[in-house]
């Protein structure tokens, strides 16, 4: 009897276990379709505050965003909270942190199905979410900006939510005491004179280099690899001459005498720049010896700097002037927001009518540190960058963005190069020939 | 060992012990006290206890446990939940399949068996891709999430530590006579009864092993939960969201070090403790494996 | 015993045909694409019942069997559906041109063709095989050696041992990027020079450090039972034959632990082949190097960390498969031989 009995025991535990497990697998299991089933878990608690912040009702189901700048994730919470107060609707942000760029990532989001409903990608990658993206034309916002993202077969597609600038930036108040004026910065030749003058003053300028720049490649090759690189292929250019992103996405050709003279100054930079930040670095601290005031310039743009608070000098832009006459930054939105178009495309298309509108671009503008691509913005940005940005956009001096339409993943290859530069293990001519042999090799693949 | 050996030999031999135990313990001590320091200490004196204290060592781990991008609790919650669940199930469900195979002599019990262990050569790799197509496919089907859900991972893990469960409960449940169990069966005991009542219980020191192999495989496992869970999923484990805080845009040592020393802290704690049977149990496994 | 109650008799035909009804309204319901929200309960719950159901059944001669296929169906259910499937699955992709969700044709071998295009994946390949034979070889000969050291007379065995095996306990993740933290901030402020992970050749060496200082300890443990099992009076014996230590060493002790030394080669061997954590959390795969006239990006990307590549980041399915297939197939290849050899070498001693 006893026996039976602990069998009994024995038998129940095992169901017990087997149905545990089972419920387990129930539980997750009510919502059916996968993405709702994200939103809702997800945005479960936030419903329940939205109840007693927001006195409007939602009209639109929950969007989840996929943010690619870790640096302004509070403030896309911010953001998220401020729509949930004026609309009612969720917005539910999840940011890509870590070495993974957002663009890998979603990847393995979209292989798993779980993709989110407005997402980030850069110009080139629109390729690969060929059919999957929300034509937005016509929407509201598009008549307040230039700088939409526009795709021959799926119409406008990107949502500009940041214009960007990347160009040498520099720290104004060391260069005055240099006595050097950052608009002459306009020919190799005198470049090579003032970081001359710079490097010899460094003690009297408590700068540690003239340089801030890194050409790590692991967790830094989008700097140079992207942005670096991207001097070649559109400075001096006006914003729509796509003549070397042309010849690039032509089989992977390059112009070897521009090539060559881009080598030489980024071979100037390697020679002036701290050793211990060039090879090995980390963006953090080069934009915190930019900060402190250690290095007169900066190979990043002006999302290196977003708050007045940061810096006790003026920021500006001088270019990289490696052929006489350059005078161009790059300017315009890097990346775009666009709309999964199975997912929450009338969510999504709310959210961007709301986000070009005053209170978004609010804390965009003046929280985050971005710069407003909508014409109607009120706010001036506060970025201590922006008003050397603005003089070059006013003036017609800044190019494209066109680094961004070379082909996915070549900056994985090419940062490579750039940091055997910085090595010294390449001179400026097997620099411009190694270039050309693993770029035409990566297009050919 | 009836000679005396020479003085020197030993202390010479003591010296060596002691400089590869330093150079063992090292990069612990590094992550200790650097996971103690403000990123200007960290970056300028690596290796000296300057700036560091224990007051920022709690302040470092409270920011790291704060962080939105790192949810320590909820992701620290999920490692322990899929470890514990998986390692339940592996025991119960190995030592049950283990049992059948053993007292069974039929064609069947042998090409499972065998199949078991020729499929511990397969590398994850080989089966990753699939993987995560049939398991979106047949979740989308039948309406179980079994990506990004703690259910479909834990089944992953049943499927991949089954093979090596199973050869290591087999060999010993082998070694286990027989006698007991046809005793039981005179006295009338149903199988389920004979094997929960008299095996099982029998198991425990090799349910040990099983469950110390299991464990720091799953606890540590990085490949399989990227790819089920992903970075972004509801479900994060330790090393995803290690992997996902160490950011290129912002590597900040002192948050990144203190997260990996909260990482492995349960590890180093549970090693205090069951230090010996985690030693025998990882040689066992590796001599059976 | 012999007789059941109608109650059981009841209980268990109810389970079982609720059981399949539920299996089979549920699977209705999936392949009508109703998206009911319960299918996947009712599924789960129509298993359960019907396992309840086969276990209640009313039967004695069969009352084994049906335990001997409840007992095995949990482990087997997932085994199969987790590894053997997507194992023939992944096969057959690798001849297609499968993206991870569509398969639009069948492309033969061109897959495995494409790969040996590609001198990157033949670098990898070849860094792959260096590295295995760098790491048996070292991590052996170091765990051998802490093995001698950690059973000699010396104070304090049992913290050595523990301390050497410490670091095992650690995630390829985890560890990587603490090395990765004394690579680049705590050697460097040595050596005055940068990162040794910013050099495809050093980073190597800086791989087989890590690789070394985690798997040593583990393999050394391995060693320590091996030489524990030598017995005492053989021992005593050739010292009292006079053979010094050296003699002993190689006439005696490396002998008497071949199985050992088989199983932790063995070991290595593997692990060191599946290497994929901490290659991608020390480097990621970056550096340059020059091969076969190319200039290759990613110098320290080892096969693993090359097929997770492929597939995931460079959106190519079916030639990220056909590599992992190939990958499988060395495996197998280098086990069996390494088996064999071992084995032979066994008999001979």
């Amino acid at each position: 009897m006893k026996k039976k009995l602990m069998s009994v025991l024995l038998a129940g535990t095992m169901v017990l276990s087997l149905a545990a497990c089972g419920e387990t697998a129930a539980d997750t299991t009510t919502p059916s379709d996968n993405t709702e089933a994200q939103t809702e878990t997800q945005s479960a608690d936030t419903t329940e505050t939205a109840a007693a912040t927001s006195e409007v009702a939602g009209t639109q189901e929950a969007v989840r965003l996929l943010n690619g700048k870790p640096e302004i994730n509070d403030q896309m919470q911010a953001l998220a909270a401020k729509y949930l107060e004026e609309t009612g609707n969720v917005l539910t942000v999840e940011t890509i942190g870590g070495d993974t760029n957002a663009s890998d990532e979603l990847k393995k989001m979209y292989q798993a199905d779980n993709m989110p409903d407005i997402f980030v990608i850069e110009a080139n990658q629109a390729a690969n979410w060929d059919g999957m993206l929300a034509d937005l034309s016509g929407e509201e916002w598009t008549n307040k900006t230039g700088f939409e993202l526009v795709d021959s077969t799926m119409g406008t597609i990107g949502f500009p939510y940041t214009v960007e600038a990347t160009a040498l930036g520099y720290n104004a108040d060391i260069l005055a005491k240099a006595g050097i004026d950052p608009s002459t910065l306009t020919s190799p030749d005198a470049w090579k004179a003032a970081c001359e003058t710079l490097d010899s003053k460094k003690d009297e300028l408590g700068i540690t280099a003239v340089f801030g720049w890194c050409a790590e490649p692991t967790n830094l090759g989008w700097s140079s690899g992207t942005h670096v690189f991207g001097q070649y292929l559109d400075a001096g250019l006006k914003a729509d001459d796509t003549t070397y992103i042309d010849l690039l996405n032509d089989g992977g050709k390059i112009d070897e005498a521009r090539m060559k003279k881009f080598a030489e100054f980024i071979g100037m930079m390697n020679q002036y720049s701290d050793p211990a930040l060039l090879v090995d670095g980390t963006y953090d601290n080069q934009v915190a010896g930019f900060k402190e005031g250690k290095y007169v310039f900066i190979t990043q743009g002006n999302w290196c700097v977003t708050s007045p608070a940061d810096v006790n000098f003026e920021c500006g832009f001088a270019p990289y002037a490696f052929e006489d006459g350059i005078n161009t930054i790059i300017a315009g939105p890097p990346s775009y927001w666009v709309a999964y178009s199975n997912g929450n495309v009338e969510g999504a298309k709310a959210f961007f009518n709301w986000c070009a509108g005053d209170s978004a671009q609010n804390i965009l503008v003046n929280d985050a540190g971005l710069v407003s691509p909508f014409d109607d913005c009120q706010y001036e940005a506060v970025n201590p960058f922006y008003k050397s940005m603005n003089s070059y956009i006013t003036a017609g001096n800044y190019s494209g963005w066109h680094t961004m339409l070379k082909k996915d993943g070549l900056q994985n290859e090419t940062c490579n190069v750039f940091a055997d530069y910085a090595k010294g293990k390449l001179d400026a001519d097997g620099f411009v020939s190694t270039m050309a042999q693993v770029i035409s090799a990566y297009y050919a693949q | 060992m009836h000679t005396k050996e020479k003085t020197s030999s030993v202390v010479i031999r003591l010296v060596i012990a002691v400089i590869v135990a330093i150079y063992v313990l090292f990069p612990f001590f590094l992550l200790l006290i650097n996971s103690g320091k403000v990123t200007a200490d960290i970056t300028a004196n690596p290796v000296s206890f300057a700036g560091a204290s224990f007051s920022q060592l709690l302040e470092n781990i409270k920011a790291v446990i704060n962080d939105p991008n790192f949810l320590f609790w909820s992701s620290f919650g999920s490692s322990a939940l899929i470890t514990v669940i998986s390692l339940v199930l592996l025991s119960l469900f190995g030592a049950m399949a283990a049992w059948v195979i053993c007292r069974n002599k039929t064609v069947w019990s042998t090409v499972i068996y065998f199949t078991f262990i020729a499929s511990m050569i397969i590398p994850f790799q080989v089966v990753m891709l699939p993987l995560i197509s049939t398991f979106r496919d047949v979740g989308k089907f039948i309406g179980i999430p079994m990506l990004q859900s703690v259910p479909g991972i834990v089944f992953a893990y049943l499927g991949f530590g089954g093979a090596m469960t199973v050869f290591i409960l087999t060999g010993f449940i082998k070694g286990v006579p027989f006698d007991l169990e046809e005793a039981a069966s005179i006295d009338g005991c149903s199988p389920e009864q004979t094997f929960f009542q008299i095996i099982f219980p029998l198991l425990t020191p090799v349910i040990t092993t099983v469950t110390i192999l299991n464990g720091m495989w799953i606890w540590n496992d990085y490949l399989l939960p990227s790819m089920m869970l992903g970075q972004n999923g509801k479900v994060m484990t330790i090393p995803i969201a290690i992997q996902k805080f160490v950011g290129s845009y912002v590597k900040s040592w002192d948050r990144i070090l203190p997260a990996a020393l909260l990482a492995i802290i349960p590890m180093i704690i549970i090693f205090l403790i069951a230090q010996k049977q985690i030693m025998e149990g990882m040689i066992e496994g590796a001599v059976k494996g | 015993m012999s007789t059941f109650s109608i109650g059981r008799k009841a209980s268990s035909f109810i389970c079982l045909i609720a059981g399949i009804v539920l299996t089979i309204v549920g699977l209705g319901l999936s392949i009508a694409g109703t998206g009911n929200v319960f299918r996947g309960a009712m599924f789960v719950c129509g298993i359960l019942l019907f396992f309840i159901g086969l276990y209640l059944f009313p039967t004695l001669k069969h009352h084994r069997s049906i335990i001997n296929f409840i007992f095995l169906f949990p482990l087997l259910f997932a085994f199969l559906v987790t590894v053997i499937i997507p194992l023939f699955l992944g096969i057959g992709y690798s001849f297609t041109d499968w993206d991870g969700i569509r398969l639009k044709s069948f492309v033969g071998f061109s897959n495995y063709a494409r790969m040996f295009k590609q001198p990157a994946f033949l670098w990898s390949t070849l860094l792959t095989f260096l590295f295995v034979v760098f790491n048996m070889i070292l991590v052996n000969l170091v765990a051998f050696l802490l093995a001698l050291l950690c059973t000699s007379k010396i104070k304090g065995l049992g913290f050595f041992r523990a301390a050497y095996f410490l670091p095992n306990l650690i995630g390829g993740i985890v560890l990587g990027y603490i090395w990765q933290f004394i690579f680049s901030n705590v050697v460097t402020k040595f050596s005055g020079t940068y990162s040794m992970l910013s050099d495809t050749n050093t980073a190597f060496i800086a791989i087989i450090i890590v690789y070394i200082w985690q798997y040593a300890g583990y393999i050394m443990l391995i060693y320590i039972t091996g030489l524990n099992t030598i017995p005492g009076d053989v021992l005593e014996a050739s010292a009292i034959d006079g053979a010094n230590k050296v003699q002993t060493l190689f006439n005696i002790k490396l002998p008497m632990i071949a199985p050992t030394i088989t199983i932790c080669t063995f070991l290595t061997l593997t692990s060191a082949f599946k290497q994929f954590d901490v290659n991608l959390a020390l480097t990621n795969g970056k550096g340059s190097v020059q091969f076969l006239g190319n200039y290759i990006a990613n110098g320290t990307e080892m096969l693993a960390l090359n097929i997770y590549t492929t597939a995931v980041i460079n959106n190519d399915y079916a030639l990220g498969q056909a590599k992992a297939v190939l990958f499988f197939i060395i495996l197998a290849a280098v086990s069996i031989i390494q088996v064999r050899i071992s084995n032979k070498k066994e008999v001979e001693l």
